[in-house]
């Protein structure tokens, strides 16, 4: 299916902040958790937008707030020109119709108790899809056809299926409102290495049929780069990188992306053999209390002495001859970083726990491109 | 790099095989239902300074043969048959004392998850101690300053601090540290790790491997790698068992093993994982069907129904384990050799 130059989903300066609460009988907020903290992006219409990131940076919180199943603190998201974030009740519910999830895990997701053709049934009776019971059923005959399970499997419940087809009713569930969005939140981690390119290729199959836009969340970089147009790399509550998924490949020019993907193991020993890895030091800080200015550069290679540590980078396109203006990156250094004008240097690891920021560690020296180490 | 890789393999092979799994057999029993056969007829060797991978998919039986290993399957309801010879001894006939003289002391082992492997309301440093009390006889007192070592070697930040703190204070990468650094604190020969890097996100997952090579480079301990990630093994490993539905279909060294994978189950993995990589828009070959169409290995191959290329007799007749050199195949209809 062909990207059109529509843009379906418009998020402005989304933020979702959990409060952290402490007390027995008067609950007083004394923190908050910064999981979303200020994303701006843009998904086109029958595009796959792959937001990737590790543990704990909020691409699942984002990708919740857009359905607002998680109510963003502030911001605005808007699908087809309509705010969602501003919508309540009825309205919501109705919307709702128009974007679906798809959630990690299908046992947890899929109630036990109910057979295939009630949970099918279930989201096409709230939104008044079923007209008479002739019609419904060749739907549901048509949904499970287009997700590849046999009409048998109406009559079982979930727990007789494995675990790629518990996927599959789950995307049969999804599709059964005609949505024009679907949110899959790591659609394919639970699932054996094995079944993993079945679901992958079933998503593909069915973008192309329904003409489908989806925003997939997911940790595994290789798996986003395969089903993703364009990609969107979150770290610590904003995106650090965004770009089309070939330019993103061949070219990251954030410090973290580099890291990102020099991490990524490649099932190719010769390539592994050649690699050198940028390995960061440390972890990931808490989102509880984000460090100041770039939220990279705790643990950044590249760090410099100015701006990184007080300012914080908005994500902008590059002069750089070759990157196109699609390619934007949050980083004060991008360009200097490119040009080999700021040269990678040691990190000392420290630690996250955020009462104390006491370094040690053993020290690295990577190497000056991911372009080389690949 | 390559080269000291080949180093180590050649040193391997001269030397006389530290641990040695022969037939290893797990049948699980339980009342009222049919005996399930989990590990089924499994044979490798490992020698000193080498790494060995397991790799599988869930259910095939390679956590289940790690366990059996270390002694570690429950007594009642499961049968374990073959031998597991180290040093000349077979542990499996130990009892149950000396097999915890040998946890520890003589293999070691890392699992997936270090939250639920570490103890809770223990500080991380009397956990480290606790192996080195036990099996080295030290007091508390004289074992910390070596707890302090341990955790300074597998790069965990002022360990100082770090000794007195409990596992829920680490990070998820901080705890698969001193998980390491307790079975490391004894200097095992052999280190088997269970998926040790499949609950940590990339990053750390690059820091924790590179470490284990680190560790097992400089001191020749014998890596077992457990894993169902072919491309963790692909940097780290010298020698593959392809494992399926409790059976090695295929081995072989990491090069050759990648480089021309004959097991029609190989290819398939191979050509079903998204590689970063890889060319963009190409269709990946998924392994249709899942574990559950498996046939018995009693007459027939259990990997047919899923395959790419199946044959009539592998429906009729169990293939063998044929071995040819390091390399070695248990298939009727191996993918041709592309020249």
């Amino acid at each position: 299916m062909t990207v059109s130059d529509e843009i379906l989903v418009d998020v402005k300066d989304v933020k979702v902040h959990f409060p952290i609460k402490r007390g027995v009988i008067f609950d007083k907020t004394i923190g908050h958790v910064y999981a979303v903290d200020g994303v701006d992006l843009q998904i086109r219409k029958g595009e796959t937008y792959g937001l990737v990131g590790e543990s704990g940076c909020g691409k699942s919180t984002l990708g919740r707030a857009i359905l607002n199943l998680e109510p963003p603190t502030s911001g605005s998201v808007e699908f087809d020109g309509i705010d969602i974030a501003a919508l309540k009740g009825e309205e919501l519910r109705h919307k709702r119709q128009d974007i679906q999830m798809v959630f990690q895990d299908p046992m947890g997701s899929l109630d036990p108790r109910q057979t295939v053709e009630s949970l099918l049934l279930e989201g096409m009776k709230a939104h008044g899809l079923t007209k008479d019971e002739k019609q419904a059923a060749t739907r549901l005959r048509d949904l499970l056809k287009a997700v590849g399970l046999p009409v048998a499997a109406l009559k079982k419940y979930p727990h007789e299926f494995s675990g790629g087809q518990r996927q599959r009713i789950g995307i049969a569930r999804a599709l059964s409102v005609n949505p024009k969005l679907i949110v899959a939140d790591e659609p394919v981690s639970a699932l054996d290495v094995s079944v993993q390119a079945q679901v992958i290729n079933l998503l593909e199959e069915l973008q192309d049929e329904f003409g489908l836009t989806y925003l997939v969340v997911a940790h595994d970089l290789a798996v986003v780069r395969h089903i993703s147009d364009r990609i969107g790399v979150m770290y610590l509550g904003a995106i650090a990188e965004e770009a089309d998924a070939e330019d993103l490949y061949t070219k990251p020019l954030h410090p973290y992306t580099r890291a990102l993907m020099s991490a990524v193991p490649v099932p190719d020993p010769l390539i592994e053999d050649r690699r050198e890895r940028i390995l960061l030091q440390g972890d990931l800080p808490s989102p509880a209390n984000p460090p100041t200015g770039c939220r990279f550069h705790t643990r950044c290679p590249w760090r410099q002495d100015t701006k990184c540590d007080t300012e914080r980078p908005q994500l902008r396109t590059l002069q750089i001859a070759g990157v196109p203006d699609s390619h934007r990156v949050a980083c004060h250094w991008a360009e200097q970083i490119e040009s080999g004008e700021v040269a990678m240097h040691t990190v000392k690891a420290s630690l996250t726990s955020q009462t104390d920021h006491t370094s040690g560690g053993d020290d690295f020296l990577g190497p000056a491109s991911v372009q080389e180490a690949l | 790099m390559t080269e000291t890789i080949e180093n180590t393999r050649t040193r391997g092979h001269s030397e006389e095989p530290l641990l040695s799994v022969r037939d290893l057999t797990v049948t699980f029993t339980r009342q009222g239902e049919k005996p399930f056969v989990a590990v089924d007829g499994v044979s490798f060797d490992v020698r000193p300074g080498q790494t060995v991978g397991l790799v599988g998919e869930s259910g095939c039986g390679k956590s289940v043969t790690s366990l059996a290993i270390m002694g570690l399957l429950p007594q009642r309801g499961v049968r374990v048959e073959g031998e597991v010879l180290y040093g000349g001894t077979n542990l499996l006939t130990q009892s149950k004392e000396q097999m915890r003289d040998r946890r520890g002391r003589d293999l070691g082992m890392i699992f997936q998850d270090p939250l639920s492997s570490l103890n809770p309301v223990v500080p991380i440093g009397v956990q480290v101690t606790e192996v080195l009390e036990r099996h080295k006889g030290l007091s508390r007192k004289a074992a910390t300053p070596l707890a302090r070592e341990m955790l300074d070697k597998v790069g965990i930040p002022d360990p100082n601090r770090r000794l007195k703190d409990y596992p829920h204070q680490l990070s998820g990468g901080m705890r698969q540290r001193a998980l390491i650094a307790m079975a490391l604190a004894c200097a095992p020969k052999v280190l088997i790790a269970d998926e040790p890097t499949t609950a940590l996100d990339v990053t750390i997952q690059a820091q924790i491997l590179a470490l284990l090579k680190e560790l097992v480079e400089d001191s020749g301990t014998a890596l077992v790698m457990i894993t169902h990630d072919l491309g963790v093994v692909a940097g780290l490993v010298d020698r593959i068992n392809v494992l399926y539905a409790g059976r090695i279909v295929e081995r072989g060294d990491r090069h050759p093993l990648f480089a021309q994978p004959r097991h029609p189950y190989t290819h398939g993995l191979l050509s079903s994982i998204p590689r970063l990589d890889g060319e963009r828009g190409t269709k990946l070959t998924p392994i249709p069907g899942s574990v559950s169409d498996n046939l018995p290995w009693a007459n027939a191959c259990a990997f047919a129904p899923r395959c790419s290329q199946p044959i009539d007799v592998c429906v009729e007749k169990t293939p063998e384990f044929v071995e040819d050199g390091p390399r070695a195949l248990r298939c009727h209809n191996p993918v041709e050799v592309s020249r």
